[in-house]
């Protein structure tokens, strides 16, 4: 009962005028710079923490909140329309969710991804409410032999993400690795591949390298073929997803918001593969798995549910340890040290109006936003008529004023263009731009998390198969590679052959 | 353009800017204070209550940038190379101003000569904390388990102010303990949290909410003196005689800054500075007030590279 008489704490807090307003400006806010390419929520609420010294604690967090989880909702727009993903969790959705808008079903992949992350923002919302102390002592059992093991699991996973040619995706996996090694060592402090600029010292900037292998490249290749364009204004019949459509929405969803929600919670970066999972999963429990990458419901459905699920729950170790799972995170414990909050594990006993108003309030943010979204996407669709000459150079700016106001470093841009053009180069050759993005968020963590586990265990390898949750992990990621390569070897088999009787 | 035929035309203009302004009154527009950081971290916190409070003694806006990367040395060198006119100054710290310089062998500037001191702000004192798991509940029972099994401690990266707070504390209790690097205090606590590590160097803020907590037992304070936050909390210079370090924040503007907009800012800060207000609001983030002339922060500087010298070179910390 304890549970019932908190929630109703938190929605009278959440549930007062002021916070409602406050929980609607950060949505908005939240959608409209997820909508903007380029421009995302670290830079915003970076530039509105100065605003919340005059607001109180709850109705500035609720704010900050919103801005985070609606730009989680936004997100997806772009991805879908301009194959544009700002964040690492969207790139996921623009390889089967841009497809769709060019088969002219952007409408249908708007409104499922809208619906997806409603049913996962409202359900981990709920999880938050529940578990979120007991899901704090998982999150404590990762070190760093565990998370080195699931960085292995994702970049096996990795692999599904491809569906051309497995060498070619293996081979921008490992591209994607090594793009992620630049920068600082972090344990001898070496500089790697920096050219000499110290800009570069703290690695690439991922929105950078995002915006240019999947945007700035796109608006090359569509530069080239005004015609595809047309087909993709052309054949919008209908915005909405009819009965079939939701039929193959429910399965996804549920598993996406399970994957989403337990990932999440995990602070070591977690969250960054809830939506990479989700895809790999839902193209091996899928009928015609061929579909994928080529518009698949399923595609959209699953990796949004388990982006924005993630989303709600990487709120857990925030509220219930003060620590950051990620920078925007960070930005919120910078905002409650200004508000006088020492964030850490008392919040909950001392603020309870606090702890139980923010996670009130994300129900409540999470409904806002599916009624402000539903109505827009007719509007987002017509933006696709928008004439190229217009909406280029749009989309360009927008880039470069979202990239640069991450780090106010103008070598993130030459990187954009950089990556534009190696984008570019990649569609030519066929090559996917989403295992290249896998690995490069992945390799840094996974290096990381090896070396620091070989000085703990010092310099005992055994330590990734002794501990059981690492153990498990390894031995997942090994049935994962069986399953994928078991239909390559045996495909390849039947290739051989059929060439042997020619 | 050469650099001397820019510095000599930066000068001039510089000093035609000074003929044209010698009437008005800095600052007559908008101040840009550039933070190191990323936003969120200590520093960006206690720059973002100084700034907000020094706009109101200036009468002018300043406006936040934080320029992170390379340990701060990206923010350090673009407020070294700005126009030196007082419209862009830094929140140094101790890595800006004493611990970079030190470390990197590619030095981008030089924190004495490259910029001009206005005022140290604050103290922040660090901690050294364990997991409650570990037995040890003092720093001699510290020493002593140390030289017994072997241990490992986290900090929040190499070189910084964390990672050479253990450095100097293992040359002066003589124990071998290994390091930890993260990226960042965040990943460093869960870890210790959760007792994959058993040790941490931290700053007192970002612990302290932990150390009331129980989930963290802080064993000392690096500060001389106890922190007025924490009074049961001893200071590791109890145990080990001489063991200071802290951290520190401190504005400087670029060299060659006319000494009036330096004496304006300077004049400014320390007006914050002895508001009941900002000082209570440092008290809570376990921050001590200095307020300091420029005079006194260019000695501190000194000092402070004068006392880090040995332990970068013994702990044989460098970068390229």
């Amino acid at each position: 009962m304890d549970l019932l008489s908190n929630l109703a704490l938190g929605f009278g807090v959440a549930s007062s005028l002021a916070n409602l307003a406050f929980c609607l400006i950060g949505v908005l806010l939240g959608t409209l710079i997820g909508v903007l390419p380029g421009i995302g929520a670290t830079a915003t609420i970076a530039m509105l923490l100065p605003i919340t010294f005059q607001l109180e604690p709850v109705s500035s967090l609720i704010m900050l909140a919103g801005i985070y989880y609606g730009a989680q909702y936004g997100g997806s727009t772009t991805a879908i329309l301009i194959n544009m993903p700002g964040e690492s969790s969207s790139a996921v959705t623009a390889i089967d969710g841009y497809q769709m808008a060019r088969k002219g079903r952007a409408g249908t992949a708007l409104a499922t991804a809208a619906l997806g992350s409603f049913f996962a923002g409202s359900v981990a919302t709920f999880l938050v409410a529940i578990f979120a102390p007991p899901l704090t002592t998982i999150a404590l059992k990762f070190g760093a032999a565990e998370y080195f093991s699931l960085m292995v699991m994702g970049l096996v996973m990795s692999v599904a993400l491809a569906h051309g040619s497995v060498l070619k995706a293996l081979a921008m996996v490992v591209l994607g690795l090594l793009l992620g090694m630049v920068g600082t060592d972090v344990y001898t402090g070496a500089p790697r591949f920096t050219m000499g600029m110290n800009q570069f010292a703290d690695g690439l900037n991922f929105v950078a390298v995002a915006v240019g292998v999947f945007g700035i490249a796109e608006i090359l290749r569509n530069l080239e073929d005004e015609h595809d364009r047309q087909v993709m204004t052309k054949n919008i019949t209908r915005l909405f997803p009819n009965r079939e459509e939701f039929r193959q929405m429910v399965g996804p969803v549920l598993r996406g918001t399970g994957i989403g929600s337990v990932l999440g919670i995990l602070p070591g970066g977690g969250a960054i593969l809830a939506s990479f999972a989700s895809y790999t999963i839902e193209k091996k429990v899928s009928k015609n798995p061929g579909e994928f990458g080529k518009g698949a419901l399923a595609g959209v459905a699953g990796p949004e549910s388990a982006n924005n699920a993630g989303a709600q729950t990487s709120f857990i170790p925030l509220l219930t340890l003060g620590i950051p799972a990620n920078p925007v995170m960070a930005l919120m414990i910078g905002a409650m040290i200004i508000q006088g909050i020492v964030p850490g594990p008392n919040v909950v006993t001392e603020q309870p109006a606090l702890f139980w108003g923010i996670i009130a309030s994300m129900w409540i943010g999470n409904l806002m936003l599916v009624v402000l979204n539903l109505p827009l996407i007719g509007l987002w669709v017509k933006l696709l008529t928008v004439p190229y000459y217009v909406l280029f150079p749009i989309i360009m700016a927008m880039c470069s004023i979202g990239v640069y106001s991450v780090n106010s470093n103008p070598y993130d841009l030459f990187a954009v263009a950089f990556f534009g053009l190696l984008g570019y180069i990649m569609s030519k050759l066929r090559c996917e731009p989403a295992p290249l993005l896998l690995g490069f968020v992945l390799g840094p963590l996974l290096e990381e998390n090896l070396r620091r586990a070989m000085i703990l265990s010092r310099g005992d390898p055994t330590t990734f198969v002794t501990r059981p949750i690492s153990a498990t992990l390894l031995l997942m990621s090994l049935a994962i590679l069986v399953l994928v390569f078991l239909p390559q070897i045996r495909k390849r088999r039947d290739e051989v052959f059929t060439e042997s009787d020619a | 353009m050469t650099s001397i035929t820019r510095r000599i035309l930066l000068g001039s203009a510089l000093a035609l800017g000074l003929a044209g302004a010698a009437a008005a009154q800095f600052p007559e527009r908008q101040i840009t204070l550039v933070i190191p950081f990323a936003a969120g971290g200590s520093t960006d916190v206690v720059g973002r209550i100084v700034a907000e409070r020094m706009s109101q003694e200036l009468g002018q806006q300043i406006v936040v940038q934080n320029v992170g990367g390379a340990g701060g040395s990206l923010g350090a060198q673009q407020v070294a190379q700005a126009d030196p006119d007082g419209y862009t100054i830094l929140m140094g710290t101790v890595a800006t101003h004493a611990l970079n310089p030190l470390i990197l062998k590619q030095k981008p500037y030089d924190p004495v000569t490259d910029f001009a001191p206005v005022s140290l702000l604050v103290l922040v004192p660090n901690v050294l904390a364990v997991h409650p798991d570990v037995p040890a509940q003092t720093v001699q029972e510290l020493i002593d388990l140390a030289k017994a099994e072997p241990l490992a401690y986290a900090s929040s990266g190499n070189g910084t102010p964390l990672h050479l707070s253990g450095e100097l504390f293992k040359a002066m209790a003589g124990v071998e303990i290994d390091h930890i690097p993260y990226k960042g205090s965040g990943p460093a606590l869960t870890d210790v949290l959760g007792n994959q590590v058993p040790i941490i160097f931290d700053n007192l803020p970002s612990a302290s909410g932990h150390i009331s907590s129980g989930k963290l037992r802080a064993l000392g304070v690096t500060t001389a003196e106890r922190a007025p936050s924490f009074p049961d909390v001893p200071a590791i210079a109890e145990t080990l005689p001489g063991y200071e370090t802290y951290s520190w924040n401190a504005l400087f503007a670029p060299a060659g800054t006319p000494p009036e907009a330096i004496e304006a800012l300077a004049a400014a800060a320390q007006a914050t500075m002895a508001d009941p207000a900002v000082v209570a609001r440092m008290g809570e983030f376990s921050a001590t007030v200095v307020a300091s002339t420029p005079a006194e922060l260019g000695d501190h500087v000194t000092a402070e590279m004068a006392k880090w010298e040995p332990v970068v070179r013994d702990a044989n910390v460098s970068m390229d």
